[in-house]
């Protein structure tokens, strides 16, 4: 595919570069909101979700209820009967949770998947409807990295991140009100040590905020770095930049390694401290039972309910310990939801229809195709066409010549709406080609390009791909156009497999093949443009037959470099700098005695 | 660049200079276990004190020691974590570095059998699963270690047939360890591998997009894309369910063990005992867990440290020549090709080619593509291995010369333009050893984490704003300073990923340009103005005739205009040089070079003429 020449806009692309550092947050309700259009459509798994959080949490925290009632009843009076059965419904309990917790990750994770399987297709649905300017602009790699990195960070999320934290507060809750169930005084002197635990989680958070977005910086900017200096390895080595390449990798290396030393101090303290403050809690829960030892209950119910507070105490302090890793995935994943966003929201819809659309009729009298004094600029300010006008009737053959530059090829990228005119109109069969429907307009054009894009697949699957034409088909078209040859020597014939980018055929059978691609589909018109590659002897002979061949009576515009091609046509259009300076068959030309009657004498004496 | 030694390297290597704070945070980890101990103990204490006589009074201490306990453990585990974890990311750093450095000395070779992709892996996944290895590994080990020595033997102490009782499950905790351990990593590769191949068949979508609309194939690839994106779903859910047993299985096996204890220990141990035991035992179900996890972390740190072991084995076949180095007074740029053949595959690319080109002079080099042109041109920059005394440089065999002055005195702009992603100033700087690959903007950053330093300034094409002369007369040379005047930072613009927010002429005339800066005493010219309209390359070529003339140049182009005027034509047809001579001559001989000049509508010729058409009307 010839990329556009088109210069892009040049802060459009610095823009682009800085949001790729945005700052993320861990919640965003905005944000949030945008990815609950994805999960709404599973609603049915968020139900049975919400129905097993509560019992998993439940049959979680019956187990420490237990350890209070065997140490009240049977340990602390040492008094053994029936201890079996409550060893037995203790058990019961362990098994019944790992089920209910199982399953419940299974859901969550199936809905994550679900939900991100279907945001993955919306975003493919959403690129490939912008149109061709939109992709000249932005590079590949962003687009990939938005459709696969930043969906799985978002995955994350499901795995570890919103919805199991919405379990872990409903359970801490839970936590707190047993604990007071048990026991208000002693659970009002746990939560003396509830203050640390504010402050501890606050200054971590703000210097793990701060270190993942360092973080994420340093490795985004590593990677490119590293990307960009080994696929232009020989141009490192060429210029001797080898040191230099060094030293600046060096730097970046630095800064990624120290972006790490925040997040490691406050990982490290999250789980240590959090911990201490869990036993320094139970600490508490012993000098409050002792102090109401005396005048409450006997000592075998406050043993017992000590030894449950420090279970609980425990199951309360574990998630608090994990927030950290929790909140690494969160902000990773809200920073991915916005990048999505930004991307969602960029709009440039190839071939819109117009508001309000005209009368779509036919006039089977006009000329097939008809540019009616066209204007377009891929960039502002730089005209690639100026005022350009010409008709193709039915059957009949316009091959274009022009220097590189001279807006030939945009001529075609206009006819199919991959680029939309200024000013002036295009028209197929008399109706503007903006009122048709754009599928409908490429299936009545086809394009061949010079170099041939060939899919990953067989040659068959190539071949037919967006067409109804069936394998019989295929090989009738290989055979007009003298393709079949390319597949002669392949035993697989037509399910040869393509390798990447058709790294298996050479370029003149790539041409061949996109040649038989064009004939499958019979098209109304043809466009084409003529490789100037130079291809073996061989290969030139058999192109030259097949663009004939596949030329014969169809309404056809040509970007020509052939002197066979140009000489045929029924017009020959004479392009410069966006214009055409001379039009007229071959003998006009030549007798009118200007540029074309030049270069055609350059060709005679060469003859 | 320096290298390290393949011989002595192992896995640890890069650890031997952090011994000291790895050695300080081994010992903080064995305080930490050892302090551990302290706060079953208080608890028991504060237990019995419950249940004694005037606990009120009793109890305090032992809720001190607590505290104390609770809070030393803290500190020292914080430690131990910070030396140990720091001490990884430091060692990671001095593994990247040498990584990179090494690989920016292997030859094209290298890179066409591993594909950056791959390299990139190398340096990403295996650098992160070795200093895994490095950071969690050691910690883990020496953790669980010094955790069962301390906290065994103090349950052995409360009472050795409960303790007996209580490990039961730990052998099939450590297994469970080891074998999720190693199916998450198995899950994780094949969420991997489909990745990739949705990856890549977006990559095709994206590359082949102007096909997609054109051929109106938008359902198609469409499909394509669901089903990948299916597949990737279910290899997602594959290690979810995975995932999604272990955290059961573990609660499961771990509250075995209390339950255990509390069935077995119940009847055997006081309340005290009982709850100081069950503490200790919910202090091994990590380590336990994390030693069966450990082993296939080290398992696959091992793995990716032999690759990257192999990477560092791999020498450049390009490497320097025994010298000594021509000296700069007889450095004149006269290169001679005698009897070159070069196979790739088993197949000559080149075949017995010998040109001369003496100094000062221009060659031109055509051909069909496949001829061998860029072959030929990689084998004089010494990008591809050459056999020895087939090219010389002033009479000197170019094997024997240092790679640094063959590269020095050649000025190569190769056909496709590659551009780093920094300012066209930096980019034309590059030329001369100067200029910086990082844009203005993050050295900024760098500023701010202090990771800049003075070096990276000396690089600076504009200093304060104002260009080196050096970048601005190259500028001119290649017929750039138009278009640059008209961008809003003019020579200051950051050019984007691979230059994407320039057009493809301007690419190529600002890597022409890098090559111009140079001065170089042999230019070559790769096909480097093929994007460039017809009257930007006539305007450019009269301002290289003038650069050309005091130099050695050679020209690869397939295009007449740009040949015509070369002091000898060469074509390679098939490896083979086919014929040489001037354009007049060639023509006259009605060979290749006759034959592709006419069977082919040059548009430039074309574009020649109407230029030339619009002057005179």
């Amino acid at each position: 595919m010839t990329t556009a020449t088109a210069p892009a806009p040049v802060r459009q692309g610095r823009r682009g570069a800085e949001a790729e550092e945005h700052l993320g947050k861990a919640y965003d309700l905005a944000l949030m909101r945008r990815l609950w259009r994805f999960i709404v459509p599973h609603k049915r798994l968020v139900w049975i979700a919400f129905l097993l959080i509560p019992s998993t949490i439940g049959l979680e925290l019956a187990q420490p209820w237990l350890l209070k009632v065997a140490v009240t009843d049977y340990i602390a009076p040492q008094q053994f009967a029936g201890f079996g059965s409550l060893i037995a419904l203790y058990a019961l309990l362990v098994a019944a949770q790992a089920g209910s917790s199982y399953l419940e990750q299974w859901v969550l994770q199936l809905l994550g998947q679900r939900a991100m399987h279907d945001l993955r297709i919306a975003i493919y649905d959403h690129v490939l409807r912008q149109r061709t300017a939109f992709f000249d602009r932005m590079p590949v790699g962003r687009l990939m990295t938005r459709m696969t990195n930043d969906i799985e960070s978002i995955n994350e999320m499901f795995a570890a991140g919103v919805v199991t934290l919405l379990a872990d507060f409903v359970k801490m809750l839970a936590i707190v009100g047993i604990m007071m169930w048990m026991s208000v005084q002693l659970t009002l002197m746990t939560f003396v040590s509830l203050p640390f635990l504010v402050i501890l989680v606050n200054y971590a958070r703000k210097l793990m905020r701060r270190s993942f977005r360092e973080i994420r910086v340093r490795l985004a900017a590593m990677n490119a770095f590293l990307q960009e200096h080994l696929s232009g390895v020989r141009v490192v080595q060429l210029f001797r930049r080898e040191a230099a390449a060094r030293g600046e990798y060096d730097e970046i290396n630095a800064g990624h390694r120290d972006a790490y030393l925040d997040s490691i101090r406050a990982d490290a303290m999250m789980y240590a401290l959090v911990e201490a403050i869990g036993v320094l809690a139970i600490g508490l829960v012993a000098w409050m039972a002792a102090m109401l030892a005396g005048a409450g209950p006997d000592t075998a119910t406050q043993l017992g309910v000590v030894a449950g507070f420090i279970e609980y105490i425990n199951k309360f302090f574990i998630p608090v310990r994990d927030l950290s890793a929790k909140y690494a995935v969160m902000q990773g994943a809200m920073a991915a939801t916005e990048r999505i966003t930004q991307l969602l929201d960029m709009e440039e819809p190839d071939a819109p229809a117009r508001a309000v659309a005209a009368a779509v009729v036919e006039d089977r009298a006009a000329s097939l195709v008809c540019f009616d004094d066209v204007h377009f600029a891929y960039a502002q300010g730089e005209p690639v066409l100026r005022g350009v006008s010409f008709d193709i009737p039915r059957g009949a053959t316009v091959a274009v010549v022009g220097a590189t530059g001279s807006g030939k090829s945009t001529l075609i990228k206009l006819l199919t709406r991959l680029y939309e005119i200024e000013d002036g109109a295009i028209r197929l069969a008399g109706v503007d080609v903006r009122d048709q429907k754009v599928d409908e307009l490429r299936r009545r054009v086809t394009v061949v390009s010079q170099d041939v894009f060939l899919f990953g697949g067989t040659v068959l699957e190539n071949l037919i791909a967006g067409t109804t034409k069936d394998r019989a088909a295929a090989e009738q078209a290989l055979v007009r156009v003298g393709a079949d040859r390319v597949l002669a020597r392949r035993p697989e014939g037509l399910d040869t497999m393509v390798a990447d980018r058709g790294a298996n055929f050479s370029a003149g059978e790539r041409q061949l093949l996109a040649f038989a691609r064009a004939m499958v589909r019979d098209p109304e018109v043809l466009v084409l443009d003529e490789a100037t590659a130079h291809v073996d002897p061989e290969s030139e002979g058999l192109i030259e037959k097949g663009i004939a061949l596949l030329m014969r009576g169809r309404t056809t515009l040509v970007i020509a470099h052939r002197l066979s091609t140009i000489r045929n046509a029924d017009l020959i259009l004479v392009m410069s700098r966006g214009q055409i300076v001379e039009r007229g068959t071959h003998d006009e030309l030549v007798a009118h005695g200007g540029v074309y009657a030049a270069l055609e004498r350059t060709f005679s004496r060469r003859d | 660049m320096p290298t390290p030694s393949v011989a002595r390297l192992t896995a640890w290597s890069y650890l031997r200079r952090y011994r000291g704070p790895i050695g300080g945070g081994m010992a903080m980890l064995f305080l930490t276990n050892l302090l551990f101990v302290g706060i079953p103990v208080s608890t028991a204490g504060a237990i019995r004190a419950i249940q004694g006589p005037d606990p009120a009074a009793h109890v305090w201490p032992w809720a001190l020691a607590m505290a104390v306990f609770a809070l030393a453990t803290a500190l020292t585990r914080i430690w131990s974590r910070i030396w140990i974890f720091n001490a990884a990311r430091a060692a990671e750093y001095d593994l990247r570095s040498d990584l990179f450095g090494h690989l920016l000395t292997l030859d094209a070779g290298f890179y066409r059998k591993n594909p950056t992709g791959d390299v990139m892996s190398r340096l990403t996944n295996d650098v992160q699963t070795v200093r895994a290895m490095w950071g969690a590994g050691i910690l883990n080990v020496f953790n669980t270690g010094f955790a069962f020595v301390t906290v065994l033997v103090m349950m052995l102490r409360l009472d050795p047939i409960t303790t007996a009782w209580a490990i039961v499950p730990f052998p099939t905790i450590v297994l469970v360890g080891r074998v999720f351990g190693k199916r998450i990593y198995k899950g994780s590769r094949d969420v991997q591998a489909q990745l990739g191949k949705l990856s890549s068949d977006l990559q095709e979508d994206l590359g082949g997009i102007q096909v997609i609309k054109s051929y109106a194939l938008e359902p198609v690839r469409r499909k394509r894309f669901v089903a990948a994106s299916e597949k990737l779903l279910q290899a997602n859910m594959v290690l979810t369910r995975v995932r999604g047993q272990l955290v059961p299985v573990l609660g499961a096996l771990s509250s075995a063990g209390s339950i255990i204890v509390l069935w077995v220990g119940g009847q055997r141990l006081s309340v005290d005992g009982l709850v100081e035991f069950s503490q200790y035992l919910a202090r091994l179900v990590w380590p336990t867990l994390a030693l069966g996890w450990m082993l296939s972390l080290m398992q696959r740190g091992q793995a990716s440290w032999s690759r990257l072991e192999q990477l560092f084995a791999t020498r450049p076949v390009v490497a320097d020549g025994a010298g000594p180095a021509i000296p700069a007074d007889e450095l004149k740029g006269r290169l001679e090709i005698k009897d070159l053949t070069i196979e790739i595959d088993g197949r000559a690319i080149l075949d017995h080619v010998s040109i001369t080109m003496p100094a000062g002079t221009t060659t031109a080099i055509v051909g069909r593509t496949g001829a061998g042109k860029s072959t030929l041109v990689d084998a004089l920059v010494r990008v591809s291995d050459i056999p020895k005394g087939t090219i010389f440089l002033d009479g000197r065999d170019l094997t024997t010369l240092p790679l640094g002055q063959v590269r020095t005195a050649i000025g190569y702009s190769p056909q496709e333009a590659f551009l780093f992603s920094t300012t066209i100033a930096d980019n034309i700087a590059m030329g001369y050893g100067s200029g910086r690959a990082v844009p203005r903007a993050r050295a900024e950053e760098l500023d701010r984490i202090g990771a800049r330093t003075a070096a990276a300034d000396a690089l600076d094409p504009m200093p304060g704003g104002v260009p080196d002369p050096r970048v601005v007369t190259a500028t001119e040379a290649a017929g750039l300073a138009k278009d640059v005047a008209r961008m809003p930072d003019g020579l200051a613009t950051v050019v984007g990923e691979r230059g994407i927010t320039l057009s493809g002429g301007q690419r190529q005339r600002v890597a022409l340009a890098r090559a111009l800066a140079k001065l170089p005493t042999v230019l070559i010219l790769d096909d480097s103005l093929s994007s460039v309209d017809a009257e930007t390359e006539r305007i450019i070529l009269g301002h290289l005739r003038a650069v050309m003339s005091a130099r050695t140049s050679i020209l690869i182009s397939h295009r007449v205009a740009a040949v015509k005027d070369a002091d000898q034509i060469v074509v390679l047809d098939a490896g083979k040089v086919a014929e040489v001579g001037t354009h007049a001559a060639l023509l006259a001989k009605g060979g290749v070079y006759a034959e592709l000049y006419q069977t082919q509508l040059d548009p430039d010729e074309l574009g020649a003429l109407t230029a030339s058409q619009e002057v005179v009307s």
